[in-house]
This record gives C-alpha cells, sequence and structure tokens, in this order.
C-alpha cells in the first residue's frame, strides 16, 4: 500500500517538474532574443523548400560582439503556437539552421542556439523531405563548425530534434527546463504502450537537466528564482544574457583548431 | 593508450570461423526445420532460406538478419574476425520498469548470443580492407543504448587506425529508452566518431535494413558516403503509426519503403541482399582508387 502511494507521489513530482518547463509564461526564444540582443534581422528559408517558422534565426549583436542566433521558438498564444508549430521543427527548420550557421563560420561570427522543442515534427510531410537526414546533417555540422558554439536549453529539450542545435562548445541549461530522449508521452508509448502513463515515463526517464549535466550533455545550469522563470522572464534573460556572454569570452580566447577538437572529444565521450 | 587498442580480436581461431559459429556468431535465425516467408507464407527448409540470405525465392521478401549472419554474408570467406569490445553493464538511469533494465539486457544477451545490439568485425569485403558494424534487431529492438553506441564507435576509431573502410548495417527501432537522455548522448558519440572516419577521407557505406527508424537513422545511418536501402525496408525518423496517431493523416502507399524513400531522394540504391557485397565491394575499390 505505501509503496504504491510513494510510486504515485514520485511520479506526480515527475511530472510537476515535466509541466513546470512547459509552463505557456516562460521566456521563449524571440523574447530572448530581442531582449538580449541588437540588430537581430531575421533570416528566413532553408533555400531548398521552405521556411519553417519553428526555427528562427538571423545575425545580431550581442554585447561587443556580432553572433548568429538560432532559435526554436514555441509561440505565446494560440495563433503564434500554430504559427510556430509549438516549436517542432521540420526538416526545413534544421537546414536553415545549417544554413545559417555556416554563414556564421564564413563571417568568424559565433553561434547562439536556444534549444526548445518538445520533439522534431512527426509527419508525413516531415518524413518525406528526409527529417532524419536533416537532423544527422544538423549534428555533423554543430561538430565541425570551426567558429564557437553556445547553446542554451530555455524549456524543454526533447529528443534528437533538441540536439541537433545543442552540440555546442558550451551547452546551458535553465534550472527547471527537461532535456530527455522523447517526450514522456512518446516514452510511455513505447515502454507501456500507453502514453497515458507519461507520470510514471516522467519518473522513470528523470528528465531534468541535472540529469543531462550528469552525463555530459550540458554543462552549466542557470538558476531560477523560485517559482521558476515565468514568474521573474527578466531576471532569468539576464541571467542568460551574461552566461552566454562569460561564455563566448572564454571560447573566442580559443584557438579554433583546438576548439573543434576539444568539441569532438567531449561528444565522443558523452554519455559513455 | 591509443583507445583502439581497447578493441581485442579474435583471430581466425575455429569457433570463431564464420562457418562455425562461435558464442558470438551464432545466428539467431533458425538452422533447423522450416520457416515461413513473413510475406507469402511459403515455407522452406531453414538451411535453404539461410542459404538465400533469408530473402525469399518466391516473392522477394527479405527477412530480418541477425547481425552475426550479416557479418557472414558480407564478409569474405574466412576473413572475419569479430571484434571483442567490452562495453559492461550499464544502467545510468537505475530503470526498472517491472524488469530492471540490467536484466533485460543479460536476457537479449542470453537469447542473440550477442554482447550488445551491435556487432563489429574486421574483415575482407570483395578483397577490401573494412571494419563492418552491424545491427541485430533481435537485440533489444537494435536500440542505441551506451554499449551499442560505444561499440560502433570504436568500429569507426579501428577503421581510422587501420585505414579501413566502414561498413555499417542499421537496423533499429531507434532509442533505448530505459537509457533516457544517455541513449539520446549516443546520436552525438556515434556522429563524432563518424567525424573521424569523414576526417580521414576513408570511404564510409551504410546499408539500412528493416526497420530503421528514430536516433539511428537521424544520425550514422545517414551521415555516409553513400546510403544503400534493402528491398521493401522501413526506414525513418517518426514511425508511421506515431504519426497516424499524431496527424490523423492517411499515410501514402509504400510510405518510408525504401522504394518511397528512392523517389524522394533520399537513399542512393535499394540493392537486393545478393548484390549486397559486389555492390559495396565495387564502392569501395573505386574510392579507394584502385581498379
Ligand atoms: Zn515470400
Amino acid at each position: 500500500m505505501s509503496t504504491t502511494i510513494e510510486t504515485t507521489e514520485r511520479e506526480r513530482i515527475a511530472f510537476a517538474a515535466v509541466e513546470l518547463a512547459r509552463h505557456p509564461e516562460r521566456p521563449r526564444a524571440l523574447q530572448v532574443i530581442s531582449a538580449i540582443t541588437g540588430g537581430w534581422t531575421e533570416l528566413r528559408g532553408d533555400r531548398l523548400f521552405g521556411d519553417d517558422r519553428a526555427v528562427v534565426g538571423g545575425p545580431a549583436r550581442l554585447g561587443s560582439r556580432s553572433v548568429m542566433v538560432i532559435g526554436q521558438e514555441k509561440g505565446t498564444d494560440p495563433m503564434t503556437r500554430a504559427l510556430h508549430n509549438f516549436g517542432m521543427p521540420h526538416p526545413e527548420g534544421y537546414r536553415k539552421a545549417v544554413r545559417l550557421m555556416r554563414q556564421a563560420e564564413k563571417f568568424s561570427m559565433p553561434v547562439l542556439c536556444l534549444v526548445d522543442t518538445p520533439a522534431a515534427h512527426a509527419g508525413i510531410g516531415a518524413e518525406e523531405r528526409g527529417q532524419a537526414w536533416a537532423i544527422a546533417d544538423a549534428l555533423l555540422c554543430m561538430l565541425g563548425l570551426r567558429t564557437p558554439t553556445v547553446s542554451v536549453v530555455l524549456s524543454e529539450g526533447g529528443s534528437g530534434g533538441a540536439l541537433a542545435l545543442a552540440l555546442a562548445d558550451r551547452v546551458l541549461a535553465l534550472e527547471n527546463a527537461v532535456y530527455t530522449v522523447a517526450p514522456p508521452e512518446t516514452c510511455a508509448a513505447i515502454l507501456y504502450r500507453d502514453a497515458g502513463q507519461r507520470a510514471r515515463a516522467a519518473a522513470a526517464l528523470r528528465p531534468g537537466v541535472e540529469t543531462a549535466h550528469r552525463i555530459g550533455l550540458v554543462d552549466e545550469l542557470i538558476p531560477e528564482p523560485p517559482p521558476g522563470a515565468h514568474a521573474h522572464a527578466p531576471l532569468v534573460i539576464a541571467a542568460i544574457r551574461g552566461a552566454v556572454i562569460r561564455n563566448l569570452d572564454e571560447l573566442c580566447e580559443i584557438p579554433i583548431d583546438e576548439l573543434v577538437a576539444q568539441r569532438q572529444r567531449r561528444y565522443r565521450e558523452a554519455g559513455g | 593508450m591509443d583507445r583502439a587498442d581497447g578493441v581485442t580480436s579474435r583471430r581466425q581461431a575455429p569457433r570463431n570461423r564464420l562457418q562455425a559459429p562461435g558464442p558470438e556468431l551464432r545466428p539467431t535465425a533458425p538452422t533447423t526445420g522450416t520457416v515461413a516467408c513473413p510475406r507469402c507464407k511459403r515455407r522452406f527448409v531453414a538451411e535453404r532460406y539461410a542459404a538465400d540470405l533469408n530473402v525469399c525465392s518466391e516473392c522477394g521478401h527479405h527477412g530480418f538478419v541477425g547481425a552475426s549472419q550479416r557479418i557472414a554474408q558480407l564478409a569474405d570467406p574466412n576473413t572475419a574476425e569479430t571484434l571483442v569490445v567490452e562495453v559492461g553493464d550499464r544502467d545510468p538511469l537505475g530503470f526498472d520498469d517491472g524488469v530492471p533494465y540490467p536484466q533485460r539486457v543479460v536476457r537479449a544477451r542470453e537469447r542473440t548470443g550477442l554482447h550488445e545490439a551491435f556487432l563489429t568485425a574486421r574483415a575482407s569485403l570483395a578483397g577490401n580492407p573494412v571494419v563492418l558494424a552491424c545491427m541485430d534487431f533481435e537485440f533489444l529492438g537494435g536500440s542505441l543504448g551506451s554499449g551499442a553506441g560505444e561499440i560502433f564507435a570504436r568500429a569507426c576509431e579501428l577503421a581510422v587506425a587501420e585505414r579501413r573502410a566502414l561498413v555499417a548495417v542499421c537496423t533499429s527501432g531507434g532509442a533505448r529508452m530505459q537509457e533516457g537522455i544517455a541513449s539520446l548522448a549516443q546520436m552525438a558519440r556515434c556522429s563524432a566518431a563518424v567525424a573521424e572516419v569523414i576526417a580521414a577521407r576513408l570511404p564510409y557505406i551504410s546499408i539500412l535494413g528493416d526497420p530503421c527508424f528514430g536516433g539511428v537513422t537521424a544520425s550514422f545511418a545517414v551521415q555516409s558516403d553513400v546510403i544503400i536501402a534493402e528491398p521493401g525496408a522501413r526506414i525513418g525518423f517518426a514511425g508511421g503509426r506515431v504519426i497516424e496517431q499524431a496527424t490523423h493523416d492517411k499515410l501514402p502507399d509504400g510510405f518510408q519503403t525504401a522504394e518511397f524513400l528512392l523517389a524522394h531522394g533520399m537513399v542512393d540504391a535499394v540493392v537486393e541482399r545478393g548484390r549486397l557485397r559486389d555492390t559495396v565491394g565495387t564502392l569501395i575499390r573505386i574510392y579507394s582508387g584502385r581498379a
């Protein structure tokens, strides 16, 4: 009896953490971009098929540097959520991201990725146009990119859809964000053949970013004042800005050959 | 110590010859009695079916092939040395869904005779020096756990150390959910290992078997120079059933099959199993600048 109650309580807490990460008022990518950068100019389209609004990007000034900012945007109200497909990118989103990263490399601009997606979009068009291929290419691109890179997991880092923008030299994460192999609903469908058991999956999967930190996918957690970033957006966004600039200051001191070698070694060992 | 030094090989001991499979090379398909083609239901003597590479001589259906059988099918006779990579027991989350995860791994090991979902070998393929990295769907659905990821990464490093072409046979349901985020990290690890093969300018050819999904397709399976799919293989990122449930869209005919992906420009060729060795061998020879 008591074990059942404890288990249920553990599952309730675990899923509450996922819900906190999904709080609609947490800072979103576009909000962060407009608050911490100047002159951000959005560039659109993958030059192959279309423009995916789940991924936004373009050059901007951040502190004393020019940077390329790429973010997964979930939207803030029903209309923008639909416009940005709830932050679930199609292949065009990843191909746009790769295009912008290559451009950043060309101009020796560091890249800042803002990660916020439940997962890459699952759909007929996404499959026809090579969702897996687009993600695999983004992974290789990030691993070999000859310019410093920083990623920030804002709220939800779900599946390969998040990883594709998160193989950076430094990966920061907001304290209450989650970073998972798949959303708890999907995990439950696979593990228990029942998406309804998402709380059980959440408890089993330890979705908090501290797990990602422990296995080497995340370097630094950015604290959130209680009850969380949704209640303190300006403070948290300022903390993101400070952390990103501090990390870029350090990364820009490292010779590029060494930086790329370090990055590849690091991801060769992550999760080992 | 060089990481490749951690990989030991078993050289030509009779029990490791592919004609006489040792413990790591036990074929998962039955070798006695009869087997039925999963598509047309025609029955074959097991030996004959295996000799036909698990391809139905009636309807052409390509059946499942275990990792050790794959190595036997692709390597030149008596050339494969399976690589013993001890990855130990891994359970990053302390996962238990009724059966503790380490116990599931033990059962999979007993059932398949494999250490993990990947079996790798140093071999000659149509006369070319290669490293073969073959996945086994029967080992926890060919899922990409940290042990499997390590074995693949070591195979890449061996290819670089010995200047061999890399040939991977990929068949997987995707991530190993029981390892959570550590499973996701394998996409990064395997990609980093492939990046070394690319930097060494060695040919990398991937063969996608049925089924191949999730983080395997979205990383090393398609980071190759040439992507070959087997006829009828189902390949993609998200599974068709997941898509149907999420979107309520009707899936087009042949959705996510090898032929569908060929038509959409996602794979280079659909090659029958019996022609794989020749096709891959020819490609490697050409890329290596040999006649
Ligand atoms: Zn048949």
